[in-house]
């Protein structure tokens, strides 16, 4: 018997001690803080869980296949969890694998996995659950009309769904209830819904999927809804009515208030939490002072879906990119940035043609937002001109034949006639990594889940994966 | 994140004041790539009431501030949080070529300006 049939066996909702669930890591790989790790281990938690992944760097990690976090401190932290949940003999669940939780994502983290187990010569039984939705799936849901966007979406062409380099769905509970079934020590999932990761195991239980879900909403963050914020591990003791939030940062305190506000952020909507089962309605939640540290969470509503709904994510290349970094000091060129780059844009076209794309961020100028033309800086600029092309090579070209031509360009009223750029790096044009852009940021419903996610059972012999 | 109150909200018929005196806490974030939400937290409930009856933080005039149509932003109240919410589509979505922020974190500044 493993890990998680011992769980199972031994623990029933409402049946004795409420549940301790250890949030371990709200981002594993970029560092787990380890004295409130062991304070938690300290309170022998029933599983362990981490969520690894994110839609907030950006496409590009999804579409490339990379970890965002660095693998020298995916290890660490793999080594910190993986150890803990062993010793302990308890489940450890890991969710959206190597940041965008697709198969390349998957694999890096797993091999991580083992190399950690073959150093320290552990064997476990091990999960995974692949989280790739083949394009063909996806077309066949636009056909049909179940493929709904999130937000304003641009709507995508079949090619555009068909030029994705991945795409991912995020698994629910239904999912890791087939994983959990396989008995694992470790579940290792791609991209899960970061609620699945902290509630399957409840609901499994016998916990109320609300609940279940409510409590894994809060904690996938670990010590984020905390006065002050922060990384730390996180506890939450769950019983049929509601659960007990704990930091295991004694200097960081769930406040009623801070709890409460943690609803606010990233969410769209405060009151209303759409989960792959669900709806969570959040404003009947209480929330109430256990002490200065810690806060007990029960009422949030739930309104079941008949039948899972599944998020999916789709990256597509664009292209290859270069930078050039430049700074602007003259006074009179700042006045008329805007006309100079598109002259300079235009005398470069003819230069060197080809399908590529320009885009320029003037830091001080509007970069990050726009800016009214009275804030726009008028006396020092920082240039970032992003090129986009087919190829790394004509993006590079573009980009070093940009910066002369800037460099040297005559607009009317120019006084400094030596050159119109300040460089702090040589080269100041740099090759910039591959360029994505989200083409599928869906819902799909009426999913064919069971065969999109598929569940495999390892044995891990001394880090060996059979 | 709990500084003391800079001062007592004056009544509605005092001079306009900018909101950054009102609240402690003003952010924006992706809510997704395609979406970005800016929240605000007050240091009391007479600040909240102020600030969530002012002209300047209804949902259009907030949408306005961030160059989108009328109806494009939508409002959450939060008395219990002493809390504002607005969430507004993304003019790019998030890391496309272009995009100058693919987290949206720093999106808050047309809000701290606002006079109340």
């Amino acid at each position: 018997m493993h890990a998680t049939q011992r769980l199972l066996q031994s623990h029933r909702a409402g049946a004795g001690e409420p549940l301790r669930v250890l949030a371990a890591s709200g981002q594993l790989g970029y560092g787990i803080p380890e004295p409130a790790l062991r304070r938690g281990l300290e309170r022998q938690p029933h599983f362990i869980g981490c969520d690894m992944g994110s839609i907030d760097p950006g496409p590009y990690y999804l579409g490339s296949g990379t970890m965002a976090a660095p693998p020298a401190v995916v290890r660490r932290d793999l080594a910190l969890v993986l150890g803990a949940a062993l010793e302990a003999r308890v489940p450890l669940v890991i969710g959206s694998a190597g940041t965008a939780g697709a198969r390349p994502h998957l694999q890096a983290t797993l091999d991580l996995l083992c190399e950690v187990a073959r150093e320290q010569g552990w064997s476990f039984r091990l999960a995974t659950v692949a989280s790739d939705v083949p394009a063909q799936t996806v077309l066949a849901a636009r056909r049909e009309g179940r493929l709904q966007p999130i937000g304003p979406m641009p709507e995508p062409a079949e090619d555009d769904i068909r030029a994705c380099a991945h795409i991912v769905g995020q698994c629910g509970t239904e999912t890791l209830e087939r994983a959990f079934a396989t008995d694992p020590d470790v579940l290792l999932a791609g991209r899960a819904c970061d609620t699945a990761i902290f509630a399957t195991l409840p609901v499994m239980l016998g916990y109320a999927p609300g609940i279940s879900l409510h409590m894994a909403k809060i904690v996938e963050c670990t010590s984020l809804c905390c006065t002050p914020g922060g990384r730390d591990a996180m506890l939450a003791k769950l019983d049929p009515e509601g659960f007990e939030l704990e930091s295991m940062n004694p200097d960081a305190h769930a406040t009623p208030a801070s709890v409460a506000a943690h609803a606010l952020y990233e969410q769209a909507d405060p009151f209303e939490v759409e989960e792959p089962q669900g709806t969570l309605d959040l404003r009947i939640a209480r929330y109430t002072a256990l002490d200065a540290h810690r806060t007990r969470v029960e009422g949030a509503g739930f309104r079941a879906r008949p039948r899972p709904t599944l998020k999916i994510e789709g990256a597509a290349r664009v292209g290859a990119r270069a930078v050039l970094l430049a700074g602007v000091a003259d006074p009179v060129l700042l006045r008329v940035l805007p006309e100079v780059l598109a002259a300079v844009e235009h005398k470069v076209r003819a230069l060197a043609p080809g399908p590529w794309q320009m885009h320029p961020h003037v830091y001080g100028q509007g970069a990050v937002r726009p800016l009214p033309a009275a804030q726009r800086s008028a006396h020092e600029a920082g240039l970032v001109l992003e090129f986009v092309a087919p190829e790394a090579a004509l993006a590079r070209t573009v980009a070093a034949v940009f910066k002369q031509n800037l460099l040297h360009h005559g607009y009317p009223g120019r006084v400094a006639t030596a050159g119109n750029l300040a460089f702090a790096l040589t080269p100041s044009e740099l090759d910039a990594h591959e360029a994505f852009r989200f083409v599928l940021y869906h819902v799909m419903h009426d999913a064919p889940l069971d065969e999109i996610f598929s569940v495999q059972a390892h044995e891990v012999v001394r880090g060996e994966l059979h | 994140m709990h500084t003391a109150p800079l001062s007592p909200a004056a009544p509605p018929s005092s001079p306009p004041v900018p909101l950054s005196a009102l609240a402690r806490v003003v952010r924006s974030k992706n809510a997704g790539p395609t979406q970005l939400t800016l929240d605000l937290f007050f240091h009391e409930a007479a600040g909240y009431e102020r600030a969530a009856a002012s002209a300047a933080l209804q949902a259009d005039a907030v949408a306005g501030l961030y160059g989108l149509a009328a109806g494009e932003a939508r409002r959450f109240e939060l008395p219990a949080l002493q809390a504002l919410k607005f969430t507004l589509p993304r003019r790019v979505v998030a890391g496309s070529p272009g995009d100058g922020d693919v987290y949206g974190a720093q999106q808050h500044g047309p809000l701290l300006g606002v006079e109340i």
